[in-house]
């Protein structure tokens, strides 16, 4: 049997104990993120933002457009890469993870938030199904699914299937092109790393007519040890000096002035400006 | 001196209560529903304008009621004249830069809030926003790097002592610049120090409504400034969220200081009357 002060010292202290701040209903929602893994942080990448050019299966035809985008990018051009206009850079691009990351997960949805053009995504965990009716977009319409892989009671992976993209879109700064049908799919796993729960995995893996087959990648991110990491703002806007006339892109010199970027490219028609 | 057993029991409760902190649960009904898609809200009986305003109660450009100070008025008369000439004036949104804050929270495309107990996120398509207040009790770092949507530390309060949060209280400061209060160029001082403190609350009466009460207090003006803007929540549990690419589109480019106009074949055109066109001096113009 208890004695009586004790226990109201236990109560006293209980209430010590307890924060003075506000209490839940007792039916409220609770969004119990010790079921999710900790993907808490800002992430950054790991190694270079590129897929394996080398071993992509294209079909000839991609092959053939590839090879012109390289020349093209070899006498000054952008090739087919499109971002150099502050287009997003759209899925699976977006997971190259050009600035740093961040995971934000909900029960509803996990968002991943990257400055750099337009990389922000919206993974619905809902249980929706594919939409009828939406746009697509660069990021496309991703949905996810929350796996308890080991039956521990807690999930710990991710998978995400997208689609329904627009385009056009590369996998990277060399140009490796989509299909222009855009009916591109992407898998995704997203896990953390076993032995090291500050690596997260994304085992990404395309189906896209471009391609012969699958094509898959492994990108990894760190994540940033610092508690409180400071999130840059990306403007693509800012201190770009690619400005696209016509079908032509061009380059604004550091003092103002239009430049070609080829050697002998011709100059914009002037024919709307009057003549001096 | 504390009975044995009760010793262990407080131990105990302790633990619970450490454990439980510690677990992550995050209890929702502490703070206001927030969450979903919110959009500008009309404002009943407000003046038609040509775009959205910053004060949505107020008419445009001088209408607004700015209290600058005569600098900034004059700076302000200067982009009414070049704006009616077809220029951009002091306004910056046709390079498809965002217009950072307060402007961002007019609302041009819908607000996606999340709220979560260490940081609020607001997300907006256009511009790519991705605003964060940390609600996590940290201080002002020594260093912010200026950023157009600042630096926002922000404070949960119980303003009514229910036990429930209501109010979103959120100071941001960190700038960088250009920076306007809406596409009539209602400029902000270009020494970027300006200070925005907001109020976020749900309406008494509709929680499908925020307000969010605004003071902006900067060198450009003579007081500080107060709006209060209203959003109303997309009632589908699965709204759609539109992805706008500034750059998809965008019919100006900028040479130098000059902005121009690009035709509907892509042609370079003057966005005034008289305008010059951009010197090619790097061009080879033998070769045309």
């Amino acid at each position: 049997m208890t004695c009586r002060s004790p226990i109201g010292a236990i109560a006293l202290l209980a209430a010590l104990l307890l924060p003075p701040l506000v209490l839940p209903d007792a039916g409220a929602l609770a969004f119990d993120q010790s079921k999710y893994p900790d993907l808490k942080g800002q992430w950054l990448r790991v190694g270079p933002p590129r897929w394996d050019d080398q071993h992509a299966p294209l079909t000839s035809e991609y092959q053939a457009i590839y090879q012109a985008n390289l020349k093209d990018m070899a006498t000054g051009g952008q090739g087919i890469d499109p971002t150099y206009t502050c287009l997003s850079p759209g899925m699976p691009r977006i997971m190259n993870v050009y600035d740093p990351m961040e995971v934000v997960v909900t029960p509803g949805a996990t968002h991943i938030l990257i400055q750099h053009i337009h990389d922000v995504r919206r993974i619905f965990t809902d249980g929706r199904d594919w939409p009828k009716n939406e746009d697509p977009t660069f990021a496309g319409y991703s949905i996810g699914k929350w796996i308890d892989s080991k039956g521990t009671g807690r999930y710990d992976l991710l998978e995400v299937e997208t689609r329904n993209l627009k385009g056009p879109r590369v996998y990277d700064s060399t140009g490796l092109p989509f299909h222009e049908d855009n009916a591109t799919v992407i898998n995704e796993r997203i896990y953390l790393d076993k032995a090291d729960p500050n690596l997260l995995h994304d085992d990404i893996t395309v189906t896209d007519h471009a391609l012969t087959r699958p094509f898959s990648a492994n990108k990894k991110y760190s994540r940033n040890p610092d508690p409180q990491p400071v999130w840059l703002e990306a403007q693509c806007a800012d201190g770009n000096h690619h400005v696209q006339i016509g079908k032509e892109n061009y380059y604004v010199s550091e003092d103002g002035y239009l430049m070609p970027v080829k050697k002998d490219q011709a100059a914009p028609d002037l024919k709307y400006f009057k003549k001096k | 001196m504390l009975h044995r057993g009760s010793i262990g029991a407080v131990a105990l409760l302790a633990a619970l209560c450490l454990s439980a902190a510690g677990a992550g649960a995050f209890e929702d009904s502490q703070y206001p529903d927030f969450n979903g898609k919110w959009n500008r809200a009309p404002t009943p009986g407000a003046p038609r304008t040509p775009q959205p305003v910053y004060d949505p109660t107020k008419g445009w450009g001088k209408a607004q009621g700015a209290p600058l100070t005569p600098e900034y008025t004059a700076i302000f008369e200067a982009n009414e004249k070049d704006q009616a000439e077809g220029g951009p004036g002091t306004t910056r949104g046709f390079t498809c830069r965002t217009g950072g804050m307060p402007l961002i929270m007019t609302l041009f495309q819908p607000m996606e809030v999340i709220v979560l107990p260490d940081t609020t996120y607001m997300l907006i398509n256009r511009g790519n926003i991705q605003r964060r207040i940390f609600t996590d009790g940290r201080d002002w770092p020594k260093e912010i790097e200026p950023s157009y949507v600042g630096y926002s530390i922000g404070k949960w309060i119980d303003e009514g002592g229910t036990g429930h949060y209501t109010v979103l209280e959120a100071e941001t400061r960190g700038f960088r610049g250009p920076r306007t209060y809406d596409a009539s160029g209602l400029p902000l001082h270009t020494d970027e120090q300006s200070i925005v403190k907001e109020r976020m609350y749900l309406d008494k009466t509709d929680k499908n409504v925020m307000h969010n009460q605004i003071t902006v207090i900067d060198h450009a003006l003579t007081r500080p400034w107060t709006v209060t803007k209203d959003y109303r929540r997309d009632p589908s549990p699965r709204p759609v969220f539109v992805e706008e690419i500034c750059a998809e589109g965008n019919p100006w480019v900028q040479i130098g200081k000059e902005a121009y106009m690009l035709g509907a074949a892509g042609e370079l055109m003057p966005s005034k009357k008289d305008q010059p066109p951009p010197d090619l001096k790097y061009f080879n113009q033998t070769k045309k």
